[in-house]
């Protein structure tokens, strides 16, 4: 599990072999968590770092008439609730979307490894941006694009984070969301999701068979959405490049 | 139920096909009270999960306040549009 983690952080901050005994110090519980299941509600007391091992999951709320908005999807790879921690009390809900592995990690082992390696912090600062950085982009989403361009743009987000953590194959990907799912997700009801899935196939961009999501055209499924990577500050993203700059090594004191 | 709908809005139903971009085009203008509040939309694509029922494509004036589920028969829906009209 520690090499997940590592190789998670690693995909934005170099970390020295201390860095990486640290990490494999604490030892951390691993859940079998089913479908549907929430990891912690609202009005919670935070405790543990939720980390996102195997699975699906999202981050919600639910309206006082019964609506559910989704304001993330975590796939493998994805910390919950990095700093929510710190929170006294939880102001949204964690829940598997499919059966998850979930590793969870105390939250003084967070606050003592933080305290002594500050390259695992900024790592961890990274995931908090790029975490801050799609919600931006689900703004975006919700607020600027039309019904089919939200669902595209997700599909290529998915497609992309995915692949980060090697969850792709032939651009096929697992997707156990239901359409209400992708609805809650997007500010769309569930008749504009089947009638939007239903014009990308049309379009001979997607299938969606037995749960599993294929991009047929991905440039074409970008170009429809108009998706631009640079939010999701990958490593093969056109970022990587600068993070490489001697000036950025320097001030690190590589 | 009879006596409550004689205090209620007239909802009267008027077939019209429905541009919605999908198989789905069978369409009613939802008229209470000689105006215009919704439209309703027979879902008839293979890819709903409800298919058959009636989902409201628009909504109007009160009506848009307010979410609306999709209906299994043109009578749910009507008997939910004088509720939610009702006061």
């Amino acid at each position: 599990m520690q090499d997940t983690l590592i190789r998670k952080l690693e995909s934005f901050e170099e970390l020295t072999d201390a860095d990486r005994t640290a990490l494999r110090a604490f030892v951390p519980r691993v859940r079998q968590v089913p479908a549907r299941t929430d990891l912690i509600q609202e009005g919670d007391t935070p405790g543990d770092v939720h980390l996102i091992l195997n699975g699906y999951a999202c981050r919600y709320k639910v309206l006082p008439d019964g609506q559910r908005q989704i304001m993330a999807f975590f796939v493998p790879g994805d910390f919950c609730d990095l700093n929510v921690f710190i929170l006294d009390q939880m102001d949204h809900t964690l829940g598997t979307v499919s059966a998850c592995q979930v590793v969870e990690i105390p939250r003084h082992a967070i606050e003592e490894i933080t305290a002594h390696h500050p390259r695992v912090t900024r790592a961890l600062m990274w995931c908090a941006l790029v975490d801050e950085a799609v919600l931006r982009e689900w703004l975006v989403n919700i607020g600027g694009r039309q019904a089919d361009q939200r669902i595209a743009h997700l599909f290529c987000e998915l497609l992309l984070r995915l692949e980060a953590v090697g969850r792709v194959t032939d651009n096929s990907f697992p997707f156990p969301f239901t359409q209400t799912d992708v609805a809650d997700a997007v500010g769309l009801s569930d008749v504009q999701v089947s009638r939007t899935l239903r014009e990308l196939r049309r379009l001979d961009l997607i299938t969606l068979r037995h749960r599993v999501l294929t991009i047929l055209d991905v440039e074409q499924l970008k170009a429809y959405c108009g998706f631009n990577p640079n939010y999701l500050h990958l490593r093969n993203a056109r970022w990587s490049g600068r993070r490489q700059l001697p000036w950025l090594s320097s001030v690190r004191g590589d | 139920m009879a006596d409550r709908d004689n205090v209620e809005s007239l909802v009267v139903l008027q077939p019209i096909s429905v541009d919605t971009a999908s198989p789905d085009h069978v369409g009613m203008l939802v008229i209470a009270n000689g105006l215009l509040v919704a439209v309703l939309v027979r879902l008839d694509a293979p890819e709903h999960e409800r298919r058959g029922s009636w989902y409201m494509e628009v909504r109007l004036g009160r009506l848009a306040k307010v979410r609306p589920p999709v209906f299994d028969t043109l009578e749910n829906a009507t008997r939910w549009v004088r509720q939610r009209l009702r006061g």
